[in-house]
């Protein structure tokens, strides 16, 4: 059978690599909506992001400077989503949602203005990131499962456990759940409300500028227009249906890499058009959207009539 | 919605002000002459008859995504997916303008818009019933549903559709089925005003009729209010009016996407880039969520855009430029805090009540 | 007798804006007793123990807690003082278990900086039995009855070392029986030497549980006694009884035909428990039907299933021999039934649009107002107009978003709408809640005109004063009953105290 020669190895490592950027941002969104943030605004940290990275990487020749860089503009755009929210007022739907289309537009200009190139920019002198290979593990069955993978595959599992044991086993995680469920709740137990909500914001921000960084500096070695491709947004619905845990999280987002591996491999075997492929995470993104409705419907329990 | 208020149209100058600086300091670092840039958007956007129109032609589908955009937020519901139904109804538009032959100007003009809008209606149908019927965010699903729409009109556009064997493209339309274009030189075309009927009938619609009023009566501002207990206690049953203002969003943004294929582009092909749908939301806003409002930030913003693309062609700044500018300004119109800090000042307040006096 | 003072307020003065809430109150509590402080809504209770727990401010006095003056400016520092506080709306995290609960914000923790999970459910647990508490450490609150709520609240503030306990309207959400497990639980409190305050304002369970009893009444002290040398009449009436100071001025009523008449109506409140069970209830025109009692009885459900806002679950309502229980709410409204709701903000105003588009809600569709759904705006202005005229609605003009009124003009919005279509039936409830005595009494007369002109109203108030000065005919709603139909006029109002404790006999 033709489609069983899909599952292997390499749709494993595809699979890793596809779930890195939607697990690290669905974590930076699950860890939001913890707190009762709900943060339109991952898409544009992301760009932000990528771009910052490959421009500093670029005039640098550094990765390093280019991997600061780009966790920098994250947060920094971060910081401009608290302010707009928690400082002046701004609905968070809007802001994030300005913050988008600001962060569409002002990467795509400055790529235009500053390279004169539109579409897609690549350099040689853009340092991306290699892959890590463990070479104590060198042929052993463990390799191919393991090694030669950048290293955003590897941290997305020590965020998901890391942020696992915050939520969890520490105050402070205990506090971000509190505020996000009830922030009367949290006040009365002395908990800095506001505090938390900034402190989720540009820990988000951090995140989603490693996730975008992946897209820029890692997965790809080039910066394209509109890159993050939705994948913020992606990331908002992954937390969501992981019920804004982490570990849910990450198995959701898992889900919507499994859905992605397999497409590129489909596309493979029966040379399918390209478009259909890309639309696969989408499509499952309504699929899940519509699972997530469901399942809140069925929450919804009958009430029974007693007799009297 | 409230009317401008003078503390509005303070913020908006104070706004336009400092992004005026932005832009200086953006234009300068990289390199450029913002006096030069300055006189260039100035030029593209209104210096001449043919920059004029096509200053208009901008404009043109920005009324209708703006206009969709606030009917959607006024019923109470968040609507980011119009981007998607422009797509979906240029595509659809542009099928029908081949498809069918034999018919008259009017009747395959009317025919190939009506099929645009239902088609951009559909579009918004799925996040509206996932809305009312099991509370899933509309304004996630709306932005999802734009880059299915892209892929979807792209694939549609390089298969069923591909009439070109070289180019991924549809065939033209028929003559029969387009708007005519007014100017020489320039893709204005009569759908400006096709638009601009299109939002004063919004305007009538909304603020006039007891179509309107209910339909409102769930919503009626920034905040997403539906489901909304108002309605159901006047016995206006507020699910009908949710699913009915995403339909009307949807059915403007694929009318927007008609009237470019059917007056400017005449097919629809592969590369074809929308993004009014998202410029929509801005100006919309802008516009306070009032049609007339969308209008004329339409107009400005549609001249800007033109002298951007001048702008673009003339230095190296490039045209996203004016993008940015316009979301910092937005960054300003929604800081709550700062229009409620203004009120403070008693010359701001008084200066207010002066302004907001009316006839009723 | 010399006793320890726990809690002494001294000449306590706060006054809000059109309001004074306390005025020179003085209120006393020794150690180790229950006190409970009792009064009508709106007497001044929960302001008093806002003051002591440092959510308000008094504009005077003192409060001296075990002897030291304090100055409590925040929550903080009554909790460091040992006072804990109960509120009647609950602050838990409803995924959270009881200890996470107790423990949040002051969890333990362990040599690697962790929560210590097992420690905090050991010293919960461990609190939880010295007072014969039943806790499970792994239930979530969303899963926990109302009763295993509140003593989850109540362990919070054990383990926060509280000494004295404020409980407010802790009966308010409990059935009988776990009002009884409550008492249970208050008692063994202050056998291990705690101090309780309870709020309420039911006599009944005064009598039970407080050792001392303070009443209060529009902002002042009425009187302090023994619970052992008191009675339920003599604490009703210095509740309720004195000089109505509320007048209305109306002529005897003359009821005519029927015009409502409700048949043993059963309704769920959104819990799925019962909040109304078997009301029966006859409105004729021409007269004032007043629902008098402790809110939460029922009356909530009550007037949303009379308004098809709530499905009744069984029963009749027959309104001009039509049954209208299952009716929807523009069907009842087409049928010329006026409804001004107990929430204003969110069900009887949209605060985002203008106060002429809050006015023309219940008439927008007919003639003149518009024509083929079309708006004659100026047939509109004329008409928003003439009701900010009629009823007094302060504001430069009717373009005005409703959300720049103030609270007691809001309320003239809603009743303005809701009388103008000269309706057969008005259902008002809680009419003059937030609004000041001016516009109290314009309300009053409106309501009274309505009867006048030959319609029927129903009034349901917690505010005794309103129901007994405005109704015709009152029925006491306890429990989702309507225990006693009385005449106002020939009722005393201390006896509508105990009725109002459910005490009919």
């Amino acid at each position: 059978m033709e489609w069983i020669e899909i599952f292997d190895i390499s749709l494993l490592r595809s699979l890793l690599r596809s779930t890195a950027p939607i697990a690290i941002v669905g974590m930076a969104a699950a860890i939001c909506s913890a707190a009762g943030v709900l943060n339109i605004g991952l898409e544009g940290k992301m760009l932000n992001a990528a771009f910052a990275g490959v421009a500093a990487s670029y005039y640098t020749e550094s990765m390093w400077a280019g991997l600061t860089a780009g966790v920098i503009a994250g947060i920094m755009t971060a910081v401009l989503f608290g302010l707009l929210s928690f400082t002046l007022g701004a609905d968070e739907v809007l802001a994030g949602l300005a913050i988008n289309i600001f962060s569409l537009a002002g990467t795509t200009y400055l790529m235009r203005t500053l390279w004169g190139q539109a579409g897609f920019f690549s350099d040689p002198k853009i340092v991306g990131v290699e892959p890590i290979h463990f070479t104590f593990l060198e042929g052993t069955f463990l390799e191919p499962f393991v090694s030669g993978f950048t290293y955003s595959v590897y941290l997305m599992f020590f965020i998901a456990v890391g942020l696992h044991i915050l939520y969890y086993r520490t105050r402070l995680g205990t506090a971000i759940r509190a505020t996000g469920e009830n922030p009367e709740a949290a006040e009365d137990a002395g908990i800095n409300t506001v505090r938390i909500k900034w402190l989720v914001t540009v820990f988000s921000g951090l995140l989603a500028g490693i996730s975008g960084l992946f897209l820029s500096l890692e997965n790809l070695t080039m910066f394209t227009e509109g890159m993050s491709a939705g994948k913020g947004y992606i990331g908002l619905v992954a937390s969501s249906f992981g019920n804004a845990t982490p570990l849910g999280t990450f198995g959701a987002s898992a889900f919507f890499g499994l859905g992605d591996a397999i497409g590129i491999r489909l596309q493979g075997v029966y040379e399918l058009d390209s478009r259909l492929i890309l639309m696969i995470p989408y499509a499952l993104t309504v699929v899940v959207l519509i699972l997530i409705g469901i399942r809140q419907r069925l929450k919804v329990r009958p009430v029974a009539i007693p007799e009297s | 919605m409230d009317k401008f208020s003078f503390k509005d149209v303070l913020v908006t100058f104070a706004g336009l002000f400092i992004t005026t600086l932005v832009a200086w300091v953006l234009i300068t670092s990289t390199g450029n002459n913002p006096s030069e840039v300055a006189k260039y958007l100035y030029e593209g956007g209104f210096k001449g008859t043919r920059n004029i129109a096509n200053s208009l032609y901008q404009a043109t589908p920005l009324i209708l995504t703006a206009t969709a955009t606030l009917i959607s937020f006024r019923v109470g519901m968040f609507n980011i997916g119009i981007n998607g139904s422009m797509y979906v109804g240029a595509l659809y538009a542009g099928w029908a303008g081949y498809r069918f032959t034999n018919l008259g100007h009017f009747s395959h003009v009317t025919l190939c818009i009506l099929i645009g809008m239902t088609v951009g209606a559909l579009w918004m149908l799925l996040p509206a019933l996932l809305r009312v019927y099991a509370g899933v965010s509309e304004i996630i699903s709306t932005i999802i549903l734009n880059f299915v729409a892209v892929l979807f009109v792209s694939y549609m556009a390089n298969g069923p559709f591909r009439a070109d064997p070289i180019a991924p493209a549809t065939a033209r339309i028929l003559e029969t089925a387009e708007l005519k274009q007014i100017f020489p030189n320039s893709q204005f075309n009569t759908g400006f005003f096709i638009a601009v009927i299109v939002a004063i009938l919004a305007h009538f619609v909304l603020n006039k009729t007891t179509f309107g009023y209910e339909l409102r009566s769930g919503g009626d501002g920034l905040v997403g209010v539906y489901p909304s207990r108002f309605s159901s206690y006047l016995g206006i049953p507020s699910d009908r009016s949710a699913i009915i203002g995403m339909l009307i969003s949807g059915a403007l943004g694929g009318l927007a996407g008609a009237i470019e294929v059917l007056g400017a582009v005449r097919y629809f092909f592969q590369e074809l880039e929308f993004n009014q749908g998202f410029d929509g939301i801005l100006i919309g806003i802008l516009g306070k969520l009032e049609p007339i409002g969308a209008i004329i930030a339409s107009l400005f913003y549609g001249a800007i855009k033109n002298g951007g693309f001048f702008v673009d062609y003339k230095t190296d700044v490039a045209r996203e430029i004016i993008i940015v500018l316009i979301s910092i300004l937005i960054f300003f119109v929604s800081a709550q805090k700062i229009v409620k800090g203004l009120e403070k000042y008693p010359i701001v307040k008084k200066l207010d009540s002066f302004f907001s006096r009316k006839k009723m | 007798m010399n006793k320890e003072i726990a809690i002494h307020l001294k000449n306590i003065t706060k006054s809000y804006p059109g309001v004074i809430a306390n005025k020179n109150v003085d209120f006393q509590v020794n150690k180790g007793e229950i006190h409970a402080l009792v009064g009508e809504n709106g007497a001044g209770k929960s302001t008093l123990m806002k003051i002591l727990y440092g959510i308000e401010q008094p504009d005077e006095g003192e409060i001296v807690i075990n002897g030291s003056m304090e100055t409590i400016n925040k929550v903080e520092t009554a909790i460091n003082l040992g006072i804990g506080m109960v509120h009647q709306e609950f602050t838990l995290v409803p995924s959270f278990t009881a200890p996470e609960n107790i423990g949040l914000g002051q969890e333990p923790k362990n040599s690697k900086g962790l929560v210590d999970w097992k420690g905090l459910n050991k010293s919960v647990m461990d609190i939880a039995e010295k007072y014969g508490f039943k806790v499970d450490p792994g239930l979530k609150m969303i899963d926990a009855s109302v009763g295993v709520q509140q003593r989850t609240e109540i362990l919070k503030t054990l383990y926060r070392n509280a000494n004295i306990l404020i409980l407010d309207e802790p009966t308010a959400v409990l059935t009988p029986q776990e009002t009884d497990e409550l008492f249970n639980v208050i008692r063994t409190l202050v056998n291990e030497g705690k101090t309780v305050i309870f709020i309420t304002h039911k006599l009944r369970e005064v009598m039970e549980i407080a050792d001392r009893v303070t009443v209060m009444r529009a902002g002042e002290v009425q009187g302090v006694s023994e619970t052992k040398n008191t009675s339920i009449t003599e604490l009703a009436s210095q509740m309720v009884g004195r000089e109505v100071f509320l007048q209305v001025k109306k002529d005897e009523a003359d009821p005519k035909d029927e015009i409502l008449n409700v048949e043993n109506l059963w309704v769920h409140d959104a819990r799925g428990l019962l909040a109304v069970n078997g009301v029966e209830m006859s409105i004729k025109e021409g007269e004032i039907v007043g629902i008098a009692g402790v809110e939460g009885n029922g009356q909530t459900e009550l007037v949303e299933a009379l308004t098809g806002l709530r499905k009744a679950s069984r029963g009749k309502i027959m309104y001009l021999g039509e049954d209208i229980a299952s009716s929807t709410p523009k069907n009842i409204r087409r049928k010329k039934i006026a409804h001004i709701p107990e929430d204003r903000t969110n069900t009887g105003l949209n605060t985002q649009l203008s106060i002429w588009e809050n006015l023309i809600g219940n008439s927008y569709f007919r003639k003149p107002l518009s024509s083929k759904g079309i708006f004659n705006l100026k047939k509109v202005a004329k008409h928003a107009n003439k009701l900010k005229e009629d009823f007094d609605i302060r504001s430069p003009n009717v373009s005005l978003k409703v959300k720049s009124l103030s609270g007691g003009n809001q309320q003239k919005v809603v009743v303005a709408r809701e009388l103008s279509e000269d309706p057969t039936l008005t259902i008002a409830s809680q009419p003059t809640r937030g609004v000041d005595i001016g516009n109290i009494e314009a309300i009053h007369e409106q309501l009274v005109q309505m009867r006048d002109d030959g319609g029927a109203v129903l009034l349901v108030s917690a505010e005794l004063d309103e129901v007994m000065a405005v109704a015709d005919r009152v029925g006491v709603m306890y429990e989702g009953q309507i225990v006693k139909w009385v005449n106002p006029k020939e009722v005393d109002q201390s006896q509508m105290g105990l009725y109002m404790a459910g005490v009919t006999e």
